[in-house]
């Protein structure tokens, strides 16, 4: 009845890896508004960080179901981002005013404390599984 | 990371661009001829960025290129000088020079413009390999 977990899989490691995923695409972006900051009719582009969390929640509850097997999980975690990417190509503020660089770069700088703060806690899971295989604190 | 380093890349280079003409403007305010030796005062020039898909990615993320260099065509300014060699020979403009018509003021703040613009690409780059070390720290 157990059923396995890789010691990956047991930690926060994949939910951790999507959120350093999706901080990357999003800086991309954002740093492509600051580019086109003196593009005639250009319009600020962003990824909707309300539909990434919203898929990141759905994600972490279907892993937590017990009968998921492995290979369901992959898909889900494969079609969850594929939506989050659908949603990102139309999306542009609602006023489809531009946005001054101020406002990007504070984004920018937002975007990177998330992504810092994954890749933080990510390194704190592979020390404590780094512990539990040498079985040494 | 390396895709937003190149669309921060090619932000640069559109504002050098940029700079480029306007320091074209600034040191052609008083030539009369142009590069045929032909008498036509400098026209200012003025860049026209648009977004490139070259340099992006699927999900929506452009940079920027030059489209095009536009030259000015407001009216040269005409100064009273019949004894000048290029003086006009005839008609209503008899005695006068045509000088390049550049507005200063507007250079110079278009050049402040291209600069803060410069620095904003300058320290999106500085995120991204920041962000880029971080990812690489997760192995280290």
């Amino acid at each position: 009845m157990s059923h396995f977990l890789s010691p990956v899989e047991s930690t926060t490691i994949p939910i951790l890896e999507k959120v350093v995923g999706f901080a990357q695409s999003r800086h991309t972006v954002l740093v492509g508004n600051l580019a086109n900051s003196d593009t005639p009719g250009y319009q600020v582009r962003d990824l909707s960080r309300d539909t990434f969390q919203e898929r990141l929640r759905e994600l972490i509850e279907t892993k937590n179901t017990p009968y998921a097997s492995s290979a369901q999980r992959v898909d889900n975690y494969d079609s969850a981002m594929k939506e989050v990417k659908d949603s990102m190509k139309s999306i542009l503020y609602h006023d489809k005013s531009d946005v001054g660089v101020e406002q990007q770069v504070l984004e920018i700088s937002k975007n990177q404390t998330l992504h810092n703060m994954a890749i933080a806690i990510m390194q704190n899971q592979f020390q404590l599984l780094n512990v539990a295989i040498s079985e040494r604190i | 990371m390396l895709t937003a380093m190149d669309i921060s890349t090619s932000g640069l280079i559109a504002q050098r661009t940029r700079l480029d003409t306007i320091a074209s403007n600034i040191a052609n305010m008083s030539t009369l001829r142009d590069e045929n030796g032909e008498a036509q005062p400098y026209q200012s020039r003025h860049v026209i960025f648009q977004t490139t898909e070259d340099i992006g990615t699927s999900y929506g993320a452009v940079g920027v290129k030059v489209a095009s260099v536009e030259l000015d065509e407001n009216e040269p300014i005409y100064r009273w000088q019949p004894n000048h060699p290029l003086a006009i020979k005839a008609g209503e403009k008899k005695g006068y020079v045509a000088y390049p018509n550049i507005n200063l003021n507007q250079e110079f703040v278009d050049a402040l413009n291209a600069t803060r613009s410069y620095e904003a690409n300058i320290g999106a780059i500085e995120i991204s390999k920041d962000m880029g070390n971080q990812t690489l720290r997760i192995i280290a």
